[in-house]
């Protein structure tokens, strides 16, 4: 098979003050589904643009199947699928003109392009909406042609740049099933970035988190959680001073706390058997806990632990500071 | 986990030979036209405005101005001489047509999905330009045939108003470079609006409403700089007075260096704009 690798050497991407992305390196291998996950502002999309070709590296080196990101554009280009997180869709344009036109810019005939669109439609489900202008499409649809428009050409390497974002469940799910599907049965190369943990867990043959420009942690999901020391025990309190105290009443039993808010998380290797222990210390304190769970490690932890901060996905921090893109809107 | 060896002669060459091409600098091109042509016509109101206000001009200029004007008139018909500036203001606003749909793609995200085809970046902007041509004969077209109507009789006939409709084209297709231009470097729709408006006062810094000859003062000076004016000379000349060899090459010579001044702007804008940063 083909070289379908994605080597990334120290890039870097500054912005007048700001380093979006912070020497950054990975490997990618030939076939394998690879998950940037981070939250908004970390750096994920600017990753893809420059190793789509849309925007230069500061520093370092890329390739995409064995070309350069820099200098061999534009057979990056040819191999490459891409589908942005902001859909690049004309509103006024139908399905089967814009994917028409997709092939045929990628050379192929008239016939060939009307083809590969029909059978491209029937494959993301919009083969019924033919004559309907992508403007009047939901944001599902048009996420499915999307991904369809990134097809056309037969690409070898697909980057999604959080395909689901903004997705319902079901849609989700076909989106999920689709990218593994075109990872099994064409041996696609995968690059995936997204802000969901479960996206990250369900599809990704390895992760990196991704935070402030930097990849904080790099391996398979299980691996990852498995290096977290296995469960831990998580106890609220109603007040911040309580988880205080707690923490400092439980100190000599656990490897590890991390406070969370109003959250002790306390990891050991044999947490269930010591749930009775951390119950009756709290008791005689007076601390009660508004609840105790004990959990298995998950990406969310993960990230935790590598950031020291919880993991924010944009429905539940809209402070969080915009990722930085390609400005498609330049100043005058 | 970082890749020291990336050998790029490991690649198997039966994948770069195996790799399309893209379609022809020319299809690109036509798929591109038909595509603005199709996308504009799907929203009537794009177009439609531009035509109102050559019709309206035609008008209002032809019922209130032709009695004042037949001092210099000498026996020529008001009508071809106001017809010329309905013409030049329906290439004008034509012309923003290709701006507009440009700003459209780089707004909505459609310019980065083609800029990540092998399609050629100079049919990105031809494309446009080309269906804001045909939609400018179109226009100026459906104002002859109301000019006709309303009595019109070019001394130089059909073959007249075809050279008129020639330089209508012309003209429309070089200020279309200066709409795009503003498209590329602004990404903005409300400023590649706003620049159309500016080349308004082009076409009454000239000689709009009487000849060349009888302007004074500032609006004198202004109207001998201005390329339209002599584009509005030639076209009045051939319909009003017949074929004048000089004043037509005079005014072939402004709209084509009108046209090369904002085709170069264009491109740089295009350049600066799909150029990697």
């Amino acid at each position: 098979m083909s070289n379908r690798e994605i080597v990334a050497e120290h890039l870097f991407k500054r912005y007048e003050d700001f380093n979006a992305v912070n020497d950054v390196s990975f490997k990618v291998e030939t076939g394998e589904i690879y998950g940037f996950l981070g939250p908004n502002g970390a750096g994920k999309s600017t990753i893809v643009i420059m190793l789509t070709t849309l925007a230069l590296p500061t520093e370092g080196r890329a390739t995409v199947g064995g070309y350069d990101v820099v200098t061999q554009a534009s057979q990056v280009r040819r191999i490459a699928g891409v589908a942005l997180q902001e859909i690049g869709l004309d509103p006024l344009m139908k399905s089967m003109e814009l994917l028409m036109m997709q092939g045929q810019f990628f050379g192929q005939s008239r016939k060939q392009a009307q083809d590969r669109a029909h059978e491209l439609l029937e494959l993301v489900k919009l083969d019924d909406v033919l004559d309907r202008p992508v403007g009047k499409y939901s944001g599902g649809m048009r996420r499915r042609l999307d991904l369809a428009m990134a097809l056309v050409h037969r690409p070898e390497i697909l980057f999604l740049d959080e395909p689901t974002t903004g997705l319902d469940p079901v849609s989700r799910r076909d989106v999920w099933n689709e990218v593994r599907r075109l990872n099994r049965d064409y041996g696609m190369t995968i690059f995936l970035t997204t802000q969901y943990l479960e996206e990250a867990d369900e599809l990704a043959d390895r992760v990196a988190i991704i935070d402030r420009g930097k990849i904080r942690v790099e391996g398979q999901p299980d691996s990852l959680k498995a290096e977290l020391g296995g469960e831990s025990i998580n106890v609220s309190f109603k007040e911040v001073e309580d988880v205080e105290a707690a923490q400092g009443e439980l100190a000599d039993m656990f490897d590890r706390m991390q406070v969370d808010r109003k959250t002790l998380r306390l990891y050991r290797a044999d947490v269930a058997q010591v749930v009775p222990a951390v119950v009756s210390r709290l008791n005689a304190k007076s601390l009660d806990p508004v609840s105790l769970t004990l959990t298995t490690p998950t990406l969310d932890d993960v990230f935790l632990k590598v950031t020291g901060q919880r993991f924010e996905s944009e429905t539940d921090n809209q402070t969080a500071k915009p990722e930085t893109k390609r400005g498609r809107r330049k100043s005058a | 986990m970082v890749a020291n060896t990336t050998n790029p002669t490991a690649l198997s060459e039966s994948r770069d030979q195996g790799m399309a091409h893209s379609a022809p600098f020319i299809q690109q091109v036509t798929m591109l036209t038909w595509r603005t042509l199709i996308t504009n016509l799907r929203v009537p109101a794009s177009v439609l405005p531009s035509l109102f206000i050559s019709v309206f001009f035609l008008l209002v200029y032809q019922a209130s101005l032709s009695g004042a004007a037949s001092f210099f008139l000498q026996g020529q018909s008001y009508l071809g001489f106001i017809l010329p500036l309905s013409v030049v203001s329906a290439a004008l606003s034509g012309a923003g047509t290709a701006g507009q749909s440009i700003v459209r793609d780089i707004e909505n995200g459609y310019f980065d999905k083609l800029m990540l085809t092998p399609v050629n970046r100079a049919a990105l902007v031809l494309g446009p330009m080309i269906a804001g041509a045909i939609l400018l004969v179109v226009q100026t077209l459906a104002i002859i045939g109301l000019a006709l109507l309303m009595g019109l009789n070019p001394v130089t006939g059909v073959s007249g108003l075809l050279a008129v409709i020639g330089f209508s084209l012309l003209l429309g297709i070089a200020f279309s470079g200066f709409t795009v231009g503003i498209a590329l470097r602004t990404g903005s729709a409300g400023a590649t609006q706003g620049a159309s408006f500016l080349f308004f006062p082009l076409s009454f810094l000239t000689a709009t409403f009487v000849p060349l000859d009888l302007l004074t003062g500032w609006i004198k000076t202004a109207a001998i700089y201005n390329p339209i004016t002599y584009i509005l000379e030639a076209m009045r000349a051939i319909i009003n007075t017949g074929w004048d060899g000089a004043v037509v090459a005079r005014g072939l010579s402004s709209v084509v260096l009108m046209g090369v001044v904002l085709f170069v702007w264009a491109f740089l804008s295009l350049r600066s704009r799909t150029q990697r940063k």
